[in-house]
This record gives C-alpha cells, structure tokens and sequence, in this order.
C-alpha cells in the first residue's frame, strides 16, 4: 500500500521533471538564429536543423546535471554542527544501468542522424559548376575555365578574387594550396575543407536564397587552419547572384579582359598585379598612385628596376628583365641580402609573367624604365584582339552564357 | 583481506616527531617521493604562471579587433603556441605526475615509490625541458601552435620550433618513466588487505592515466623525431613536394593527443571521486563504474583520435571515428551521474576543496556536452578549428583539470604542509575562479558559431562584444591566482595546524602524521577496509583511533591568531 504511493509519486515526479527538461531543452534549441550567420545553404538548413536536435539533448542534460547539482547542495548541505555522515550507500545497479544505458540510446541517435546529414551533404549533385580553389598565404584565387572562343579544343581560364556564384545551381570546389594547409570556410556554408599540400580536396554546396537578403550577396571566406603572421587576415568573399543572367554578365565581363588584354605589357602587368590573383602584395612592399602594398616578409619593391639593373644583374650576370623574371619563377635561385628563401612558386603562367616584368621595369626612381619586355609572340596574340574572336565571344563567351539562354524567362 | 578496523587506537600513543620541512630539501636531488612531488607541483606551478602570462597577453590583445599589443602575427602565434605547450606539457601534466608523486605510495602505504631514483631523474628532465620551452620564444617564433602541424612547422616556423619539440620531447621521455613507474608500484606495493578494488580511485585513475602514457607518449616521440628531422637533417616526411605527406604528422600526434586529454583529466577526475566523498561524508557512488569508466576511457580513447581531422582527413574515413567518439561519451556520463549520486542523500561540508570539485562537476558537463556535439561531423565541419573548440577544450581543461587540480590542493595541501589553508580566503578564491572562467570562456562557443577562427590576432569587428567579455573575464580569472599563491604562502608559515586527518578521510595518507616521516608510516600502516566507507560505525571508530594515535587539528579559533609558533607545540594530543 505506502509503498504503492510512494512509487507512484515518484512516477509523477520523474514524468514532470522529464517534461520540464525537455521544454527547457527545446527553449534553449530556439536560441540558434542568435548563434549562427545567415543559412546561405541547402547544407546550412540541414546542419542547424541537426544541431537544434543535438542542442535540445544536450540543454536537457544540462538543465538536469546542474539541476540535481544544486538541489543537492542546497538539500543535503551539512546542517551547522551536525559531523554525523551520510547514509552508507554504495550504488544502486539499476540506477548505473539506466545513466549507461540512455546516454548510450542518445548518442546512437545522434550518431544515426549525423550520418544521415553526412551523407546528403556530400553527395554528388547534378550540373555541378566547377570552380578550382587556390590557397596561397595570405590569400585565396578562384579560377574559372570555359572552352575558347577563339580556339573549341582549348580552355580558356581566369583567375578571380572572389567565388562568383548564383542561386540554385550546384557548386563543386576542387581545392589546392601552394605552401601550408589552409583550410576553406565559409561561416554562412556552415562547412569547411583543408587544403593539403600534394592533394586536391573538395567542397560541395548549394546556394539557396536567404530571406530578406539583397543580392549580389557576399559572404567571407576565412582561412581556418593556422598557415602564419596573417592568417587571420586571409580573407576572401563568395559574391552569390540572385540569377544566372546576372552570373552570366560578370563571367561575359571576366572573359572579354582575357581576351582583350592592354596590348601595352606594362598595363597588362600593372592591372594583373592590382587584381591581386597573385598574392605577392601579401609579403611585398609596394607603393605607388595604384597600388598600395605593405607586406612585411620580402624586399620592397619600390626601386626594383633599378636594383635589377645594377647590383642584382652584377651577383647574378642576367640582364635585369632576366632577374625580375628569374625571381618570380625561381624565387630561390638568387636571395636578396637579408632575406630567406620563403616564397612559393606562384605557377604563373609565362605571359602574365612577362607583363609583370615589364611593369616592375618601369619601377625605379626616376620613373623611367631600365629594361623593356617584347612580350612572346604567342603572347601578342592574344593582345592584338582579332575581329572573328570578338564576334565569337559575344556568341558564346562562357557555357554559363548558353545555358541562360533556356533557363532565364 | 580483513583488516584490522578499530584498534590502533590502543597502540601506545606518542607520535613521531613532526619533521620540519627546509626549502633547501627540495632544491637538490632526492630520491624521496613526498620531496618529488612536491618538486613536481612547484616546478608545475611556476610554469603555471608563465603559461597564465601569456594567457593575459593573448586577451590583451583580442580585447580589440586589431593588432595592438604585439608587433607581428608571427608574435602573437608564438603568444598562443607556447602557452599551448607549457599549459599542457610544463602544468598540467607535470602538475599531475605531482600529485601521483606525493600521494600513490601514501595510499597504498608504501615507504616510497618502486624506482626512487628513476622517480628522482623523470623530475629533473623538467626543468631544462622549461628552460628549452622558453628558450624557444626568444630564438625564432615558434608559430605552428601547439599542435605543430606541418608544412607550418617544417618549411616555416622559426628556428624556436626546434627547440619546442625538443623540450616536448624530454618531457615526453619524463612522463613515460613516471608512469612506468605508477604501475610497477601499484602492482608490487599495495599493503596486504587491499585488493585492486580496495584502492583508492585517485589511485585507479592513475593507473589508467599510466596506461595511456606508456602506450601513446612513445608515439608523440616518433611524431617529434620525424618534425625535428625535417626541421634540422634535410630530411622531407612532411613535405609533399618531395614525397612526404602532411597528414601522416597529424594521424600520429592525434594517436597520442587524443588519449593525452584523458591523460590530463582522468587524474582530476581520481581527485574528485575522492575529495567529493570525502567532504559529502557518503561512500562514492559506483565504485566499480567509476574504477573501470577510467579504463573504459584510456581503452576507447585510442580509437577516436581522427575526429580531431574531420576537415582533413579522407571522407569516408570519419565515420568510424564518430562513432568512436560518441561511444566515449558514456563512461564520461556514468562517472557524471556517479559523482551526483555521492552528492545526494550526502551531508555536503563546503570546503574550499569540495567547492572546486563541485564546479568541476558544473563546468566538466558542458564540455562533455560540447564534446558530443563535436563529434557530430555535420556540426564539426562547421565549428573545427573555430573559438567554438577553443571553448570546448578549456571547458575540459580548465573547468576539469585545473578546478580538480585546485581542488586537490585544498584537499591535500594539510597532508603536505601541516598546515590548513585558510579556507575563507579559498572561497574567494573559487567564486572569482568559477565566475572567471565562465566569463572567459563561455562566450568563445558565440564568437565560434558566428564565424570566428581560432589562431587569429585581428578578427572582424563584430565579435569584438564577445572578445572583450572574455578578455575582461580572463584577467578576473588571472587575479584569482594570486589569491591561491598568497594563501599558499602565507598559511605555510601560519597556518591552522591541520593534525593528521582534518577531513576526517578513510585512505591510507592520512593514517599518519602531516606531513608524514621519512618513511611515510611508523611501524606498519593501519587500513580501514573500504577507502570511502563512510557512515558506518567502524569508520567513526577507526577515524577516532587515527585522531587520538597522530593527532587532532587546532580549532578553527586558533586561526587568526598570529601566534601560530605557541600552537605547533600544541600539536599532538
């Protein structure tokens, strides 16, 4: 009989405290607006979704371990002068069994749903667009590749500073790193992918349109893996376009700077090295009405041309175009006094390298140049821009542009 | 088996001469354990405070959005990399094999430990391992943090990274020996009468944390041959321009930075199986799940270490180790739910000691609770190498180990000395600690979740709100350990004398004089049979017996009278 009702008071107390953990858990699981950036998408909807799930356990169990924690300081504190102990108990086997046995059943289930996430989140999609990633310190480079207008059998790539992207279409990264691990995030994605040396990785999502939201969008890429002195400054932006059409424009514009370049190599250098594809104003001093570069690990660049032509030609024998373009692809051949060997091959093709030298040549103090660069013919040809390319280009500048054509209204 | 319980209250009652503890004594090489130990947590200390200072740098400079305190990235990289090393590798651990030190051979009264002299050279690896540690910071920055990955840490860092690893190296060497040295003890010199399930848990904590540093620390030590030989030899393992691979550094220091996290935290969790039955006067709850949870965690802990490369290592490769991860999470929860069934029913005293092991238990849940949730994957991907971690992994640090190790000083610190601390200035101590840490680090889960990674000196201006609480909880935090080190210092000279057993506790240290002889027992030590069996009648009795044979404490009104002089002679019964 009294044990009857105590046991079904105990009931009643277990089912009211189990009720009121899980209401505090899933008070606590709606916090989640005010501890995450925007769900720019579909794999940032299905992340949040899981981790209220993990959040409404995780607040349930600590509302209870506190909970009980300061009942029992409060109930059980020792009374003033009372040096009497506790009861000698020593367990209870059905107790243990059910805190091993529910924590077991809660974290099967997390493990079940995560898999579930997992697996959708880096499944292959359909159409992917292809986007190749760069992590260099201290910056990122996205390059893009379309089939040439001038040419069908050749690719025609560019370089971009930013990950230009629309909503609803697919987006496959394949990521490289030219010196340490980076690691490629993007708080508004909620995922993140190293970057190893000597491997490509890869990172999949799908832009999805965020409430309220005006477009173009633009959410910050950060580097994640510790790769040096600015590493929390490698920083970059995904620009997400609300239509193809939109995308289509940017990509049209990118392209047509590919194929009509400044036919003077001394502009063409200039702008390649304002569009900071290549990240030598991380580490470079440089500053001049353009450009305004304060790195702080290799040698300034102010006066190079005519250092090129006068001490450095004398330790190394090259004529000073040769120097400056020894030094961007061999960067170790030849140190300058002071400095170590700590910058990476950049892998930048011969052209644009020529360009940059022809600019750096004009780089000295009374602001003439001290060498001069004929770019390689194969060069000038794409500088001389003939007139079946343009019409080319307008016709199908990207494969971006052809698809608008179906999907826009 | 059945040992005596009550009688030693009639072994003719004069106790052994109070020896007198010289500063000189622990300058030198001694091969005495009680000496050890405390060579051990003092050296530990100390590089505790030289951590803690490059703590304060680091919030000092996050208190803005930009780089203000230090000149350079690479500066501040070494700020976070060094005080990574020393806090793990020069405090914690060290602070712990200090503890083992003093107290394993008390608890299974033995006269010492079974290698003196090995016990004696693992403490003097330490200090030129300190000095090469800061040595490091001077020579070159050694930026790759404390995990040291490379390409970073071969092709990069300065010339201090050498000198890092070389100074982990000993400490790793240091740590191997001592705990060689835990379990040929523990197996050879327990007393007759106590069984393996007879010892206290402090004890079976350090088997199982002894049991981990010998199986993993050797792979710390391949890992580190390998990063030091790319450093100096030319050779190229991590470079994989020449054929290395990054990611064989990282699966090897996980295999043994993972388990190193248990090695951090299962001694804390031995002190407080012991502090909280101690001081809620009721036996531990589940003394069996807590003693096999220990080794459930070293076992389980070697399986999980990839979860730390979600975001590196293969795809299909992480799901076996979430589920590893997850599994954990359940001797975690059973020596959780054991803790609070001690507390319950119990008759709660709230000691300076009791008080940090309760908000262990307060703080340790939310790290537990994180830790799952980081080992979901979808999650992970989104919070790895964030604040978020950083979060999580001072919640179990900080929150477990550093309060368990604060609450083993309170606890243990009449045994060493003598003397009580004075216990009003201890929880001050605690209420600036606990609201401290929870300033400093429970706003770093926000500033992770928003976007915020780790490592980083200049950060976007929004976290700002969030970075300035934890740099102002941080220095709260700071000053609370002055508290510590200036009750240290002054109840060493005039502190209450604590008598042999002032918590009234049942295992073996406390069965003699504080602080204990030479040989730590005069004539054959007395055991009571259960290490918590309080509330019985047999343990009244036999801690009676302890009092009248070593000694009671002074009252608590001697306590602020300077003349503490008077009172030593007062000792004795």
């Amino acid at each position: 009989m009294n044990s009857s009702n105590v046991s079904s008071r105990t009931v009643i107390t277990l089912i009211v405290v189990g009720v009121l953990l899980i209401a505090g858990g899933f008070i606590i699981s709606q916090a989640t607006p005010l501890i995450f950036p925007v769900e720019a998408s579909a794999e940032s909807t299905q992340i949040d979704q899981l981790f209220r799930v993990a959040l409404l356990i995780g607040g349930a169990i600590f509302l209870l371990v506190q909970g009980v924690l300061i009942y029992s300081v409060w109930r059980f504190r020792a009374r003033p002068g009372d040096t009497t102990d506790g009861p000698p108990i020593h367990g209870s086997t059905t107790l243990e069994i059910v805190w091993t046995a529910i924590p077991a059943v809660i974290v099967m289930v997390l493990t079940i749903l995560s898999y579930q996430v997992w697996s959708s989140i880096q499944s292959v999609k359909e159409d992917e667009q292809l986007v190749q990633v760069t992590g260099a310190r201290f910056n990122w480079a996205f390059t893009y590749s379309t089939p040439d207008p001038r040419d069908a059998a050749a690719e025609l790539t560019f370089k971009s500073t930013e990950l230009h992207i629309y909503l609803g279409r697919p987006v496959l990264l394949k990521m490289q790193t030219q010196d340490v691990i980076h690691s490629f995030w993007v708080p508004a994605l909620r995922m993140k992918q190293d970057l190893l040396p000597g491997r490509t990785t890869e990172y999949r999502f799908t832009p999805v349109a965020v409430e309220g939201e005006t477009y173009p969008a633009r959410y910050p890429v950060k580097c994640a893996e510790l790769c040096g002195a600015a590493h929390g400054e490698m920083i970059a932006w995904v620009v997400v376009h609300e239509t193809e059409a939109d995308y289509a424009a940017w990509f049209d514009q990118e392209v047509d700077k590919v194929l009509n370049p400044p036919a003077d190599p001394v502009l063409r250098g200039e702008s390649i090295l304002a569009s900071q594809v290549y990240p030598c104003h991380t580490c470079h001093v440089l500053s001049t009405d353009t450009l305004q570069w304060d790195g702080k690990v290799g040698p300034a660049l102010n006066g190079v041309a005519d250092r090129a032509a006068t001490s450095r030609a004398n330790a190394t024998g090259l004529a000073a175009a040769d120097y400056l373009y020894q030094s961007i692809h061999e960067p170790g051949a030849y140190l300058v006094p002071g400095y170590s060997n700590l910058m990476p091959q950049l892998g930048i093709p011969e052209c644009e390298a020529w360009s940059i030298v022809a600019y750096l040549c004009t780089l000295s103090d009374s602001g003439a140049p001290t060498c001069t660069v004929e770019l390689p013919a194969q060069c000038q040809a794409a500088g001389a821009p003939p007139v079946e390319a343009t019409a080319e280009a307008t016709e199908a500048p990207a494969e971006a542009a052809a698809e608008a054509t179906p999907a826009s209204s | 088996m059945a040992s005596i319980s009550v009688p030693i209250g009639s072994v003719p009652g004069q106790s052994a001469p109070r020896p007198r503890l010289r500063v000189s004594d622990y300058l030198r090489w001694s091969v005495d354990h009680k000496i050890i130990g405390v060579q051990y947590m003092v050296t530990a200390a100390f590089f505790f405070i030289v951590g803690g200072t490059l703590a304060m740098l680091i919030r000092l400079e996050l208190l803005t959005p930009n780089l203000d305190v230090v000149q350079t990235g690479s500066q501040y990289n070494t700020l976070f990399s060094v005080h990574g090393l020393v806090m793990i590798f020069l405090w914690i651990i060290p602070m712990m094999a200090g503890f083992g030190n003093y107290l394993v051979p008390l608890m299974l009264g033995a006269k010492d430990m079974a290698f003196p002299w090995l016990n004696a050279f693992a403490f003097w690896l330490i200090p030129p391992a300190g000095i090469l540690m800061v040595g490091s910071m001077l020579v070159g920055a050694p930026e790759a943090g404390w995990t040291q990955y490379p390409p970073l840490s071969t092709l990069f860092s300065g010339d201090g990274q050498t000198l890092a690893a070389l100074s982990v190296h000993l400490l790793g060497i240091s740590s191997i020996l001592g705990a060689i040295n835990f379990l040929v003890t523990v197996k050879n010199m327990r007393p007759p009468g106590m069984s393996y399930w007879q010892m206290p848990l402090f004890v079976w904590a350090i088997v199982a944390t002894s049991i981990i540093v010998v199986m993993a620390t050797p792979f710390l030590a391949g890992a580190l041959t390998l990063l030091i030989l790319d450093r100096v030899g030319g050779t190229t393992f991590f470079d994989a321009t020449k054929g290395g691979d990054v990611l064989l550094w990282q699966n090897v220091f996980w295999f043994y930075s993972h388990p190193a996290v248990y090695i951090m935290v299962l001694p804390g969790m031995g002190i407080l199986s012991d502090v909280l039955s101690v001081h809620s006067r009721k036996p531990i709850f589940g003394y069996k799940m807590i003693a096999l949870s220990s080794m459930a965690i070293g076992i389980v802990g070697f399986t999980v270490w990839a979860h730390h490369m979600f975001t590196s290592l293969q795809p299909e490769l992480r799901i076996p180790f979430m589920i590893t991860s997850m599994i954990i999470a359940v001797p975690t929860g059973i020596k959780i739910f054991s803790w609070l069934g001690t507390l319950w029913r119990g008759k709660i005293r709230f000691t300076s000691a009791m008080l940090f092991s309760l908000g262990f238990l307060s703080m340790f849940v939310i790290g537990g609770i994180t830790g799952v949730m980081l080992a979901m994957i979808p999650f992970n991907l989104h919070v790895h190498d964030t604040y978020f971690v950083v979060a999580h992994l001072h919640f179990v640090l900080f929150g477990g180990s550093v309060f368990a190790i604060y609450s083993g000083v309170y606890h243990w610190f009449p045994k060493i000395t003598g003397r009580m601390l004075d216990e009003r200035l201890g929880r001050l101590h605690f209420a600036l600690t606990y609201i401290g840490f929870f300033f400093t680090f429970f706003p770093m889960h926000f500033a992770g979740m928003l976007g915020m990674p780790r490592r980083v000196a200049v950060y976007m201006p929004e976290y700002q709100g969030l970075n300035a609480t934890a740099s102002f909880g941080s220095f709260l935090l700071g000053i609370s350990t002055f508290l510590l080190l200036y009750n240290v210092i002054a109840s060493l000279r005039s502190g209450r004398l604590a008598g042999a057993n002032p918590w009234r506790a049942l295992t073996l240290e406390w069965a003699t004089t504080s602080p204990p002889p030479a040989t730590n027992f005069v004539g054959d030590p007395v055991l009571f049979e259960d290490p918590y069996g309080y509330g019985t009648e047999g343990a009244s009795d036999y801690l009676d017996a302890i009092e009248r044979r070593f000694g009671a404490p002074s009252q608590p009104v001697v306590v602020d009278k300077p003349a503490s002089p008077a009172a030593q002679g007062a000792s004795g019964d």
